[in-house]
C-alpha cells in the first residue's frame, strides 16, 4: 500500500527548467487526454447528427417515422445524453486533467489506469445510448440512461475523480491558483450529484413529485457545479496565459468562486415554478437564481478588466477567440437565466422553446466554445506539433459561432411567441402555439447543419494533428520543449 | 426511511463533520494570506508576463504576436 | 500555503445546505404522502395493471419531451382558464406515478386531464397511429410501430382501428393495437385529476 502511495508521488522534477518540466508533464498526459478528446469529438459528431435529425423531425413529423428506435421521443434524449456525457463531460475531463497537472506541476503516474477509466466511461455512454434507442429510457431528464448503464459511468468517473484529487494532493508547494479550486470542486461535486440523483431516482426511487425536485436539483447542478467550474477554470487560465497578463483581481476570483458554490446549488427548483411543490422551495430557488448576478458579474468584470487593451489579440489567437466568446456567453446566459426565474417572466417562457435556446446558449455558447478554445491550446502541446491549417480553424470558428447564434435567436424569438399563445386565455386552439413557432423551428433545424459542419471541420483538423500533418514551428509559436537541453526558445 | 436515504444521510454527516473539523484547523493555522502575488503563479521565466502564448499557424498571426510581445 | 482542507470543507458545507433543502426536506415532507378518501374510494384512485405497464411505454418513447403533466395554479397562470383541468395539480396527485412525468415542454398539450378531454379509447388509438388524422396540422410523430397490420380473419377485429389517409391498410387488412398500445392508452385514460383534494380547492369560475 505504501509502495502504491510512493509511486503516486512524482517527487521533485529532474530538470529545474520550467519549459522542460512542462514538456515532461505534457508527455505524461498525452495518452489519457487525447483519449478523452478523441472520444469526445466522436460523440460530438454523432450527437450533432442526432440533434439535427430531432430538429428536422419537429418540422417534418413524418421524417423517418416508421422505425421505433428513431422516434423523436428516443432520438431527442439520445442526443441530450450523448452531448452531456459523451461530448461535454469527456472533453471537460480531458481539459480538467491537463489543467490540474499543469497547475499542480505534477506528471501523471499510472496513466494506463486513467486510460482504462476513459474506456469504461465511454462504454457507459455507449450502452446507455443504445439503451435509450432500444426503448429503455427512464424519461428522467438528463438521467435517461437505463439503470444498468449508470454504474458503469459511475465506476469510470470514480477512477477519474480520484486522479484529480491525487494530483492536487501531490502538487508542488506554492500558491493554489483559482482554476485549481474550481477543478477540485467540480471533481468532488460531480460524484455526489450523480450518486444522489441515481440513488433517489433509479435505485431506490422516491415517491411522486419529489422526483421532480431531485431531478432538477441534479440537472441544474450538473450545469453549474460540474460544467461551469471546468469552463471557468479553463477561461481563468487561458485568457491570462494567451495575452501574457495575470488576472486583474484575485479577490474577485475568490468572491466569484464561493458565491457560485453557495447560490448555484439552490437554483434547481426554478425549472418547476407553478408545479406541485411548497411555495418556500420555489421562492428560495427564485431568490438564489437572482443572487447569481453576484458570481456572474464578478467573473465578467474580472475577465473584462484582464482583457482590456488586449482585445485586438482576438484577431490572431484561436484559443482566445473561442474562450472569450465562451466567457462572454457565460455572462449573457447566466443573466438571462436569472431573469427567466422571475415568476412573471417565467410564465411566458416556461414550457416553450425559449428554454431550449437558453440551454443551448449555456452548454454550447459557453461550455463547448470554451472547451474548443482550451483544445486549441492544449493539443499542440501534447503532440509537439502546430495545427496544420489556419483557414480550417477560422471555418470552424465562424460556422460554430453563426450556427449557435442563429439557433439561439430562432428558439428565443419563436419560444417567446409560442409562450404568448400558450398563455393567452382567449386562444382556445392549442395548435396556434405550434403554428406560430413552426418557421422558427425550421430555421433552428438548419442551424444544426451549420453546427454539424463546424464539428466536421474540427474533427478533420484533429485527425490531421494526430497524423502530424502540420509543420513543426520554431519561434514564438513553439509549443513544446526544445530537443536538446541547451536549446532555448527563440523568444 | 429507505436504505438509500439512510446511506445518504450518514454520508452527509460524516463528510460535513470531518469538513467542519478541517475548517476549524484551517482557521487556526492562518490560511487566508498572501493573495497579491497569487495570479502570477501561472507565469515563469520561459513563459513570462508580457509574452503572448498562442496564435493561428500562419505568417500574419505570428507577425502580429511577435509585435505584441515587443510592446511594453 | 495548504488550502486543501479549507477548500474541501467549504465545498462540502455549502453543497450540503442545498442537499438538505432540495433533496432531504422534500423527501421527508412529501415523500410519504398517503392517498385521501372520497365517496368513490381512494384518491387518487389506484391504477390498473395495464395503466402501470403503460407508464413504461410512455417513458420508453419519450412523451415527456413534448407533453407536460402539471396544471399550474390560477393566481400564477392561465392553465385552468384554458381548460387544462378543473384545479391545479398538487403533490398528492402524483403519488401513484413512478417516475412522475411532470415534463418541461408543451410542444404538445398538457396531459394531466387528457382522459377528461378525450375519454374514448378509439380516439387515442387513431391519434397514436396517425396524429394528423384526428388533429390536422399536428407535429406529433406517428406511433404506427405500436400497432400491427394483419389480414382480416372473417369478421373485422373488435379492436380494429379506423384509419384513413395515406397510411390506411390495403383492403382486406386491418390495424390492431399491440399490448404496448393498449397499455399506453389505458395509462392515458387514467390521467384525470377531477377528484377533490382538500389542499387543492377548485378556483371560483371567472365571470365573463
Amino acid at each position: 500500500m505504501s509502495d502504491l502511495l510512493r509511486s503516486l508521488d512524482p517527487g521533485t522534477p529532474s530538470d529545474p527548467r520550467s519549459y522542460v518540466e512542462r514538456a515532461e508533464i505534457d508527455a505524461s498526459l498525452r495518452g489519457p487526454v487525447l483519449l478523452f478528446f478523441c472520444s469526445g469529438i466522436a460523440w460530438l459528431l454523432l450527437g450533432s447528427l442526432l440533434g439535427t435529425l430531432a430538429a428536422f423531425k419537429m418540422s417534418f413529423p413524418h421524417l423517418l417515422d416508421s422505425a421505433d428506435w428513431l422516434t423523436f421521443g428516443r432520438v431527442r434524449p439520445a442526443h441530450l445524453n450523448i452531448m452531456i456525457y459523451g461530448w461535454a463531460s469527456s472533453v471537460g475531463i480531458g481539459v480538467g486533467i491537463w489543467l490540474m497537472a499543469r497547475l499542480c506541476r505534477v506528471a501523471l503516474r499510472h496513466r494506463g489506469l486513467l486510460m482504462g477509466a476513459g474506456v469504461v466511461w465511454n462504454l457507459g455512454v455507449l450502452i446507455g445510448t443504445v439503451g435509450i434507442l432500444a426503448g429503455q429510457s427512464r424519461s428522467i431528464e438528463w438521467l435517461e440512461f437505463p439503470g444498468w448503464a449508470t454504474p458503469v459511468l459511475f465506476l469510470g468517473y470514480a477512477l477519474i475523480g480520484v486522479w484529480g484529487v491525487i494530483m492536487f494532493r501531490f502538487r508542488r508547494p506554492g500558491h493554489v491558483y483559482v482554476s485549481q479550486w474550481y477543478l477540485l470542486a467540480a471533481f468532488l461535486w460531480f460524484p455526489w450529484l450523480y450518486a444522489t440523483a441515481n440513488t433517489l431516482l433509479i435505485w431506490q426511487p422516491v415517491q411522486g413529485s419529489v422526483v421532480g425536485a431531485v431531478n432538477w436539483w441534479y440537472g441544474h447542478n450538473v450545469l453549474g457545479l460540474w460544467f461551469t467550474p471546468i469552463g471557468l477554470a479553463s477561461a481563468y487560465y487561458m485568457i491570462p496565459k494567451v495575452i501574457g497578463r495575470p488576472i486583474h483581481s484575485y479577490y474577485l476570483s475568490i468572491l466569484g468562486f464561493w458565491s457560485l458554490a453557495f447560490f448555484y446549488s439552490w437554483n434547481g427548483m426554478h425549472h418547476l415554478i407553478g408545479g406541485p411543490f411548497p411555495a418556500w422551495m420555489i421562492s428560495a430557488s427564485v431568490v438564489a437564481s437572482i443572487m447569481m448576478f453576484i458570481p456572474v458579474l464578478t467573473v465578467a468584470i474580472n475577465h473584462h478588466s484582464t482583457m482590456r487593451g488586449h482585445f485586438h489579440y482576438l484577431k490572431w489567437s484561436p484559443t482566445l477567440r473561442f474562450t472569450v466568446v465562451g466567457a462572454m456567453t457565460y455572462t449573457l446566459v447566466s443573466l438571462q437565466g436569472s431573469l427567466m426565474a422571475i415568476p412573471s417572466l417565467n410564465n411566458l417562457t416556461h414550457f416553450t422553446d425559449y428554454t431550449i435556446g437558453h440551454a443551448h446558449l449555456g452548454l454550447y455558447g459557453f461550455f463547448t466554445m470554451t472547451m474548443f478554445g482550451a483544445m486549441y491550446y492544449i493539443v499542440p502541446r501534447l503532440v509537439g506539433w502546430e495545427w496544420p491549417s489556419a483557414t480550417m480553424i477560422r471555418w470552424h470558428f465562424w460556422l460554430a459561432t453563426s450556427g449557435i447564434a442563429i439557433m439561439v435567436a430562432s428558439l428565443t424569438l419563436g419560444g417567446f411567441l409560442q409562450g404568448l399563445e400558450l398563455n393567452d386565455p382567449e386562444v382556445l386552439d392549442f395548435l396556434s402555439s405550434v403554428r406560430v413557432v413552426a418557421p422558427f423551428r425550421f430555421i433552428r433545424a438548419c442551424s444544426g447543419i451549420l453546427l454539424s459542419a463546424a464539428h466536421l471541420v474540427f474533427a478533420v483538423l484533429f485527425i490531421r494533428m494526430l497524423l502530424r500533418h502540420g509543420v513543426r514551428q520554431v519561434g514564438p509559436a513553439l509549443f513544446s520543449a526544445p530537443e536538446k537541453p541547451g536549446d532555448l526558445p527563440a523568444v | 426511511m429507505t436504505a438509500g436515504l439512510v446511506l445518504l444521510l450518514l454520508g452527509l454527516l460524516l463528510l460535513s463533520g470531518s469538513a467542519f473539523a478541517a475548517f476549524c484547523w484551517a482557521v487556526g493555522d492562518g490560511q487566508l494570506e498572501h493573495l497579491e502575488r497569487a495570479p502570477e503563479v501561472i507565469f515563469d521565466a520561459a513563459e513570462p508576463i508580457g509574452e503572448p502564448g498562442d496564435c493561428f499557424p500562419d505568417a500574419r498571426s505570428r507577425a502580429a504576436m511577435a509585435k505584441a510581445a515587443e510592446r511594453p | 500555503m495548504n488550502r486543501l482542507p479549507l477548500l474541501f470543507v467549504g465545498i462540502l458545507l455549502v453543497f450540503s445546505t442545498s442537499w438538505i433543502g432540495l433533496v432531504a426536506y422534500p423527501y421527508l415532507n412529501l415523500g410519504h404522502l398517503a392517498p385521501g378518501t372520497s365517496s368513490d374510494g381512494l384518491v387518487p384512485p389506484p391504477m390498473t395493471a395495464s395503466a402501470i405497464a403503460g407508464e413504461h411505454v410512455y417513458a420508453a418513447n419519450g412523451c415527456i419531451y413534448c407533453h407536460s403533466q402539471q396544471v399550474r395554479p390560477a393566481w400564477l397562470s392561465t392553465d385552468i382558464q384554458k381548460g387544462l383541468g378543473p384545479r391545479q395539480t398538487v403533490a398528492r396527485d402524483y403519488i401513484r406515478q413512478s417516475p412522475t412525468f411532470l415534463g418541461t415542454m408543451r410542444s404538445g398539450p398538457d396531459l394531466s386531464n387528457i382522459a377528461l378531454r378525450q375519454p374514448l379509447p378509439g380516439w387515442h388509438y387513431q391519434h397514436l397511429y396517425e396524429p394528423d388524422m384526428v388533429t390536422a396540422g399536428s407535429i406529433m410523430p406517428s406511433f404506427r410501430f405500436l400497432f400491427r397490420v394483419q389480414p382480416v380473419q372473417g369478421q373485422p377485429s373488435l379492436e380494429a382501428v379506423t384509419v384513413r389517409g395515406p397510411h390506411a391498410p390495403p383492403s382486406g387488412y386491418e390495424v390492431v393495437p399491440t399490448q404496448d398500445a393498449r397499455d399506453l392508452v389505458a395509462y392515458l385514460l387514467s390521467l384525470k385529476h377531477d377528484y377533490p383534494l382538500p389542499e387543492a380547492p377548485e378556483p371560483p369560475k371567472a365571470k365573463k
